[in-house]
């Protein structure tokens, strides 16, 4: 799947400009942002729900909007059913077998009896786990290659969110499908994501591999003697401050910064834990500028 | 556009009233038919105890059943509700993230409902046709049968049907959501009649003169092919071209559509501006209209001071109401 120049307008504003990148299958890819940054809207007209204002998205070489039918490769599990409240469980069944002709029936009853999930005549009636689930069962069940999950754990307890995770690291691991996961739960994408988009004001901000972007930044607790001096304070981004100690994000591979920290004889200069939650601060703004 | 599932998805979020239309059909033909024939009978014999007084169906009689009376009015409200079910709705809710989202194509999607529609108004008005006919036909009032076209009691009503109810998914194509369909269709399906109403009203109160309503008018009122049969063969060909016109435009328009807007007003913004004047003028003559209508007939400066008093009124209304569709978004989204 390949994401070309993708740009929407909506109501004059830009809420995606220029997006590229491609998703391969066998994969779990997080798309993180701010609230209002552009991630549904992103998976929306990944879906062909919305036409972009520009570019396009191709399936093995196919516009999925020119193509309608390259969709089969591609399913859309939104943070809401309620396009389906007032289908039974087997009313479902049936919809969705007649659209996907790949669709693996015994696999699907195999799941609903592991997460021990009833048939009910209203799927309005399951839990909001169960729903999730559900929704996950059923996508999983169509043979799609391409399954996009928007706030998947969204308001779901302990229990049923270890469940829902460990449903899609399974299936990533047993089919050659792949996840496209936008969620502000950046302890989970952590723990499951091979790749991490962020989006900042509807553009990709950064696009990396966990692990490598955590080879490209170090979280460092510093003290010093009196304030940070104010030309570091510009070469690094502050996680936090409590009076003379400082939390801050820095370039790993910047020997010239490193230098420069060890001139000012901190009296601490300890490396900290690097997590996803640090850089996506970092990165997206400080920690005062809540949107 | 034959797709099973599209077919099925169709028929889960109409049942009710697709059942509730069936029923108005059987109502309206079978059930009129053998209620009537009591009628005809209980006439017949009342008339023949007068003395010199003999009883005749009438043409209007056999019309009530086919094609005219309270029921047709029932059906195109029915067929109305139909259209915003297929259409309206899905836009009120998520459901039509999920209709696009499916491996079809737009045009699939939007014929799919267009069939599914058609199939139904088709198949039920033809059993429900065919079985009152039968009802008539073995009865002792066969003959009644003889007053009326074949145009005025099956074609008339059945394309009218058809058109009206592509006309009320053309109105879903570009309107936002499910309570601005319902009020367009019925708005435009009046129109032609409804502006020159106005017209007439304001050149009658000013110059005390009264135009002819001309037959052309009609033809354009969509509203009009369902009350009211003609015979004419212009009741069959006018019909085939709206329904062609209205499909192949609503198809476009479908394929177009941007569904960021879904809840607002109208999909496309580029019509905002010629809804909105139209509706103030609309409701600014009306007001007009209603308010003259309270002055003396016969008191001439009275009754254009009343249009003016009326006609600023409902302006005011129709620009505080115009402010409130600009910025209105209706989507429900329930439990997640």
């Amino acid at each position: 799947m390949k994401i070309s120049g993708l740009s929407k307008t909506i109501h004059g504003k830009h809420i995606l400009s220029d997006i590229n990148f491609s998703i391969e299958t066998g994969s779990i890819i997080g798309v993180t942002g701010r609230n209002g940054a552009g991630k549904t809207t992103l998976l929306r007209t990944m879906t062909g729900i919305l036409d972009p204002t520009k570019g396009d998205v191709t399936i093995d070489g196919y516009s999925i909007f020119k193509k309608p039918q390259t969709k089969e490769q591609v399913i859309f599990v939104p943070d809401s059913s309620e396009a389906f409240k007032n289908y039974s469980t087997k009313e479902i069944l049936t919809l969705y077998k007649n659209i996907y002709s790949k669709f693996d029936e015994e696999y699907f009853y195999g799941l609903m009896d592991r997460f021990s999930l009833p048939f009910v005549k209203k799927t309005g009636a399951y839990s909001k786990g169960m729903k999730a689930l559900f929704s996950l069962i059923i996508a999983f069940s169509t043979g799609a290659k391409y399954i996009l999950l928007d706030e998947p754990t969204d308001g779901l307890d302990v229990i049923v969110k270890k469940q829902v995770l460990q449903i899609l690291v399974e299936e990533v691991a047993a089919k050659d499908v792949s996840i496209i996961i936008s969620s502000h739960r950046l302890d989970e994408l952590e723990f499951m994501a091979n790749k991490i988009i962020m989006i900042k004001d509807g553009k990709v901000d950064s696009l990396y591999e966990i692990e490598e972007m955590k080879e490209m930044y170090k979280k460092v607790q510093l003290v010093f003697k009196e304030a940070m001096p104010q030309n570091l304070k510009k070469e690094v981004t502050i996680l936090d401050q409590t009076g003379r100690v400082y939390t801050v994000i820095m370039d790993r591979n910047d020997p010239k910064l490193q230098h420069m920290i060890e001139e000012t004889d901190p009296l601490l200069f300890e490396e900290l834990p690097l997590l996803l939650e640090d850089i996506f601060v970092a990165k997206l703004g400080g920690v005062s500028n809540v949107s | 556009m034959f797709h099973k599932a599209l077919w099925y998805q169709n028929y889960k979020q109409t049942r009710m009233i697709i059942w509730i239309i069936l029923a108005l059909f059987i109502i309206h033909m079978p059930f009129q038919s053998v209620l009537s024939l009591e009628t005809w009978k209980e006439r017949e014999e009342q008339a023949n105890q007068a003395e010199g007084y003999v009883y005749e169906v009438q043409k209007w009689d056999v019309l009530q059943i086919f094609s005219q009376g309270t029921l047709p009015v029932f059906l195109s409200f029915s067929i109305i509700a139909l259209a915003c079910l297929l259409i309206g709705l899905e836009r009120n809710t998520r459901r039509n993230d999920f209709t696009f989202s499916l491996p079809f194509s737009r045009k699939d999607l939007f014929l799919a409902k267009w069939l599914y529609g058609v199939s139904a108004i088709f198949f039920f008005h033809i059993i429900n046709f065919f079985t009152a006919f039968f009802i008539i036909y073995q009865s002792d009032y066969s003959t009644a049968l003889y007053l009326v076209s074949w145009i005025e009691i099956f074609w008339g009503p059945l394309l009218g049907f058809i058109m009206f109810f592509t006309f009320a998914l053309l109105i879903g194509t570009f309107t936002g959501e499910m309570i601005s369909q319902v009020g367009l269709t019925f708005l435009l399906g009046f129109l032609p009649q409804g502006v020159f109403a106005l017209i007439q009203s304001f050149t009658e109160v000013h110059f005390r003169y009264i135009f002819s309503l001309p037959d052309w008018i009609n033809y354009l009122t969509p509203f009009n092919y369902v009350f009211n049969q003609s015979g004419e063969i212009l009741s069959v060909v006018l019909p085939l071209i709206f329904t062609g016109l209205f499909l192949w435009l609503s198809t476009y328009l479908y394929e177009k559509n941007k569904i960021e807007h879904n809840g607002e007003f109208l999909i496309f913004k580029v019509l905002n501006p010629v809804f909105l004047t139209g509706i103030t003028i609309s409701i600014s003559l009306a007001g007009g209209m209603i308010v003259s209508a309270l002055a003396p007939w016969s008191a001439d400066a009275l009754r254009i001071i009343a249009y003016w008093i009326g006609f600023t009124t409902f302006l005011l209304f129709a620009l505080l109401i115009g402010r409130r569709i600009v910025t209105m978004n209706i989507q429900f989204y329930g439990k997640p």
